[in-house]
């Protein structure tokens, strides 16, 4: 059961850390939107 | 197969043409009652009759087509381009009843560009109270148009105007000027190189200063030699024509219109006479401010108190019924401690869109720039400066793409570089729960301390912009001219669907957007806590546990809980200490501790360097590491000691500090990279950032050392 946590645990923080490099630091081109302003209203990101 | 054409929606500015799309359309853009809140084309697709389809465009607000600024270029670029897959085949011209000879400037122009045009006269509603009657067979006979009398407020005349788009293909196209009498001589020799061509579009591409990227090239060579005359003859010409068209309203007007000013019964002059006043409308608008802190405050405490207790309780029931172990601990001490730290701040961030969408669809925001261009002349702003200044109070971003209805790019720089110092919605969690910690709860006059400290928060943002508006024009060596045209709408009940509509998007959008990076930075920290590099994490009880025993063990406290109890808490802080979030907070403790920051502190300043609210959700993640009470955020702030002063950790000085830091730094990627885009160099970010950053740091340091 432990080990079952910290397995999900790791794949839940690959997930997380893997949102933000794309978000604020680097986008591969299969991610990219095609009019990239990125989230919110007017595309503010907030 | 549907037939699909397509329609642009234009107007001058706050006549309502954003409401008319989203009635066309059934899409929610928002609308507000000041001009400049449409800076780019909007689009939707409106069913008709006869299996039709309208790809509806809504175009940003021009007065003309005489382009001074830039969102005014994206309507002259649309309709004098034929090959654009978006060119209209039918204009449909929004105007406000009250305005109609300054609207039907801009119908009469777009009808000579040879467009069908259909001129939809809007706020038909308030005809009656203003004695207002037109006679309108005798206006579409002489505008040589079809008329459609709507009311977007009212919901009345949409289908007529829906059915006035069927059968466009029946609307004359004929030009209501004959642009050769502009300037005789000069139009003859337009119409001798250009035998095929419509003579106002000609003329229009040889005097507007636009991107005409995707004419052809030798069209574009041969009409350039017509740009030999000189500036102040094609300015002087433009003139004319406005003349000339004026002229002809005037005509038009004089027969299809009155307006019977003993019978209206106007508020709207009195009124304007009051909050307009130099010296009450200041003191008005100063009032209005401080009751809607006041009020935000009052209200919110409530929700707020419900809202942080309810995740404390997620919290300790995951804790308690969930099976121990990793991914548990997660879930209560990261992810819905992360969350708390948003959700809670709902409340507040609704009730202030509330007042400012109420301000917005009243009409006084328009009052309110016109009464700030005074002050902001004197600071190298214009007026228009104030609707991108108050629009930062939500977000910086579409008030940095506000600013693209300012002409002159000197005062459009100016404002793009200021605006960010404007507090905006992702500032106010980051006051609102230092203010809870080190302002006391109580009441100066009439007036909560805490609701006071708010206010004059915004205020410091507000002189901050201003007071940086006044430098850069001074160091900034720019030359353009400079004017301002602001509409002024009338006063209007705001509609609860309006107001609903922009509540509900701003507070989801902050809650939504926000949530995300918040969410995924909590999972991150609390990873970077939980786990250490070497044996000082993770052998921490075993070090702790030795160091007690040689200081006297289980002897030294009253019973063995107490023992258990100073075991857990060393055990945390130990391990906490030696995390990798830990080492990455020692690094940096050295540049933040003269400002009275502790690593953990540190930590949450760098994080929120992504999104400024990440900074409680971060400090709310690193507090509960390991914390085995699960208390609110606010409690578990409040708890933190200063181990050298054994003072708490966030006490006026240190609290003040924190409040001038997020005051003027520049933590917002986004809004550095929406810089980015309108000033097209990274130049003007990176300065932006460098000097806010600079300037946030010595406020702080000040505040810290002097109060102390």
């Amino acid at each position: 059961m432990e080990l079952l946590q910290n397995i999900i645990v790791i794949l839940i923080f690959l997930v997380a850390l893997g949102y933000l490099i794309t978000k604020f630091v680097w986008t591969p081109a299969f991610l990219k939107k095609k009019d990239d302003d990125g989230c919110g209203t007017g595309g503010c990101g907030c | 197969m549907a037939k699909q054409i397509n329609v642009a929606l234009i107007g001058n500015p706050n006549t309502g043409k954003t409401s008319v799309f989203n009635h066309l359309t059934g899409l929610n853009q928002q609308v507000g009652n000041y001009p400049g809140i449409t800076v780019e084309k909007k689009e939707g697709i409106c069913k008709l009759d006869r299996g039709v389809k309208a790809h509806i465009l809504d175009l940003p607000g021009t007065y003309s087509l005489n382009a001074s600024s830039l969102d005014e270029n994206v309507v002259i670029e649309l309709l004098l381009n034929k090959n654009d897959k978006d060119y209209p085949d039918v204009a449909v011209v929004i105007s406000d009843v009250e305005n109609l000879k300054r609207n039907l400037l801009l119908f009469t122009q777009i009808k000579d560009l040879g467009i069908p045009t259909i001129l939809a006269i809007n706020m038909a509603d308030r005809m009656e109270r203003k004695a207002i009657s037109l006679d309108i067979p005798k206006m579409e006979e002489r505008l040589k148009t079809r008329i459609a009398l709507i009311s977007s407020r009212k919901n009345t005349g949409i289908d007529v105007l829906k059915e006035l788009i069927t059968e466009y293909r029946s609307i004359n196209t004929e030009p209501c000027i004959n642009a050769s009498i502009i300037a005789p001589a000069y139009f003859d020799r337009l119409r001798k190189a250009f035998p095929k061509q419509d003579l106002y579009k000609l003329w229009l591409v040889i005097t507007q200063d636009v991107n005409f990227g995707k004419l052809e090239r030798n069209e574009m060579k041969t009409i350039s030699s017509f740009k030999t005359e000189s500036d102040s003859n094609l300015k002087r010409l433009q003139q004319k024509e406005t003349i000339v068209r004026y002229k002809y309203i005037n005509e038009v007007l004089k027969e299809t219109q009155t307006i019977d000013v003993a019978n209206a019964k106007d508020l709207r002059t009195r009124l304007d006479r009051i909050l307009t006043h130099k010296v009450w409308g200041y003191v008005i608008f100063f009032a209005i401010l401080l009751l809607i802190f006041q009020v935000i405050y009052d209200w919110s405490q409530y929700p707020m108190d419900a809202i942080d207790t309810a995740f404390a309780s997620m919290s300790e029931w995951v804790q308690t019924n969930l099976p121990e172990g990793k991914l548990t601990d997660l879930l209560a001490e990261g992810i819905i401690a992360g969350l708390g730290g948003i959700v809670i701040f709902i409340p507040q961030i609704a009730f202030l869109f509330l007042f400012i969408s109420v301000l917005e669809e009243s009409g006084y925001m328009s009052r309110v720039v016109f009464l700030m261009d005074r002050v902001m002349r004197r600071f190298g702003l214009s007026g228009k400066s104030v609707v991108p200044l108050i629009s930062g109070t939500a977000c910086a971003i579409p008030a940095v793409m506000a600013t693209r209805n300012i002409e002159s790019w000197k005062e459009r720089l100016i404002t793009i570089l200021v605006t960010p110092f404007t507090t905006c919605s992702a500032r106010l969690p980051v006051y609102l729960i230092i203010i809870s910690l080190v302002i006391p709860d109580e009441k100066f006059l009439f007036f909560n301390l805490q609701a006071l400290t708010l206010m004059l928060m915004y205020l410091i943002g507000f002189g901050a912009a201003i007071g940086s508006a006044w430098i850069l024009n001074k160091i900034l060596k720019i030359k353009s001219k400079s004017f301002f045209v602001v509409e002024m709408p009338n006063y209007k009940m705001p509609l609860l669907k309006n107001v609903g509509i922009n509540v509900l998007e701003k507070t989801k959008s902050f809650v939504v957007d926000a949530g995300k990076i918040i969410l995924a930075i909590s999972i991150v920290l609390w990873v970077l806590a939980s786990f250490g590099p070497n044996e000082k994490f993770n052998q921490a009880e075993d070090i702790v546990t030795t160091q007690l025993e040689a200081e006297g063990g289980i002897n030294t406290f009253p019973d063995a809980e107490a023992y258990q109890a100073e075991i857990d808490k060393l055990v945390a802080s130990q391990k906490l200490e030696h995390s990798y979030i830990g080492y990455m907070g020692k690094a940096i403790e050295p540049i933040v501790e003269p400002l009275g920051y502790d690593w953990k502190i540190g930590i949450a300043l760098i994080t929120s360097f992504a999104a400024r609210e990440v900074f409680v959700g971060t400090l709310a993640t690193i507090y509960s590491v390991g914390d085995a009470e699960e208390e609110t955020i606010k409690n578990r702030m409040a708890g933190e000691v200063n181990p050298v002063l054994g003072t708490p950790r966030f006490n006026f000085a240190s609290g003040i500090s924190l409040l001038l830091f997020y005051a003027f730094a520049m933590q917002c990627m986004s809004t550095l990279a929406i810089v980015k885009r309108e000033t097209n160099t990274w130049k003007w970010p990176m300065i932006q950032l460098v000097a806010m950053t600079a300037i946030a740091y010595v406020a702080a340091l000040a505040a810290f050392q002097i109060l102390k």
